[in-house]
């Protein structure tokens, strides 16, 4: 057993690993789920609440996430400054035009336990507007999650064959007016 | 043996205050701030300090259980079931360890709970196709299905 040693399973078994997301797509209530196990370490078996076992977690592409619904309009992002009249409302639109990693990373920042480790869970969270990385994490990556959701086709991606093909609950009759 | 106890608490009755005193500051010593040496402070501290230890031994029980949870549930998702999918089908297998033996089988024999994650994945297959039945509708019932 002269190979094994106790402190190379230490730093094999603590070892963080850099998870890599591409939320094209992708409700960020979602993908922030996904997020917040990864940085919690709760995908681990040997995860404990204080032993600080998460991993990194890079997302790409936060600029092209998907709102379901009216949620663009109608979701509404608070905020305080502190001062007389500083109650501040945005929509998730305007907040995703003025920083295109907001509503990643408050989605995540919300799901994370509220204790002392969510500053250091969130320093673990690296989020980018578009899908080009700098070198140095690109180096570290190691693993790439799977997109919780599948992308919708474009009705503009079927072919007229698959169109003709799709069932059909009802056939209008020929005299119908669409709205 | 030497038993102090009993004499210990039949000193701290006696006429001398000091030794009921120390019965007291002995559990606050680690206290911050004055109710580590202030008779009167002390007191209150340490009853509140006792009710908390009280509640906490039934707590701490609730909180392992949810740890071994968290831990069997990491493991058992990374062999693609999820947590109550894999108790519900090795219960059904009559597998009779219970979480916190499942949760030390995760942490340090990875593969023994990897087997124990395929039997739970074959018995629940086996519940799959007992519900599904051959693929064929039930008699009486006309579909979509069989026009075809």
């Amino acid at each position: 057993m002269s190979s094994f040693s106790r402190s190379a399973q230490q730093w094999a078994t603590f070892a963080r690993s850099w998870f890599l997301i591409d939320a094209r797509m992708q409700p960020p209530g979602k993908i922030a789920s996904v997020c917040s196990v990864r940085l919690q370490g709760k995908h681990k078996p040997i995860y404990h609440a204080l032993s600080e076992c998460g991993d990194h977690v890079v997302v790409i592409n936060s600029r092209h996430i998907a709102f379901s619904g009216n949620k663009w309009e109608q979701k509404v992002y608070s905020s305080h400054t502190g001062y007389p009249g500083g109650f501040k409302q945005v929509t998730a639109a305007q907040l995703h035009h003025k920083d295109p990693k907001a509503i990643v990373k408050l989605a995540v920042y919300g799901m994370l336990p509220k204790n002392l480790q969510r500053r250091s869970m969130m320093q673990r969270l690296h989020i980018f507007p578009e899908d080009e990385l700098p070198d140095d994490i690109r180096a570290n990556l190691t693993e790439e999650l799977p997109q919780p959701r599948e992308i919708p086709r474009k009705l503009s991606e079927y072919t007229q064959e698959e169109i003709d093909a799709f069932p059909r609950l009802w056939t209008p009759p020929t005299d119908y007016k669409m709205k | 043996m030497v038993f102090l106890s009993l004499s210990c608490w039949i000193r701290n009755r006696g006429p001398d205050r000091y030794w009921k005193v120390q019965e007291v500051l002995k559990h606050a010593r680690h206290f911050r701030g004055r109710k580590n040496r202030c008779y009167s402070l002390a007191v209150r501290a340490v009853r509140r300090a006792f009710v908390y230890a009280t509640k906490a031994r039934k707590v701490k029980k609730r909180n392992i259980r949810t740890l071994w949870i968290t831990r069997i549930s990491a493991g058992s998702r990374e062999h693609g079931m999820k947590y109550p999918a894999l108790m519900n089908h090795l219960t059904k297998s009559s597998v009779q360890l219970n979480r916190r033996v499942l949760s030390d089988l995760a942490i340090t024999e990875p593969r023994s709970f990897l087997s124990l994650a395929k039997l739970a994945r074959a018995r629940q297959q086996e519940g799959f196709r007992a519900a599904l039945g051959d693929g064929k509708e039930p008699a009486g019932v006309l579909s979509r299905v069989m026009l075809q």
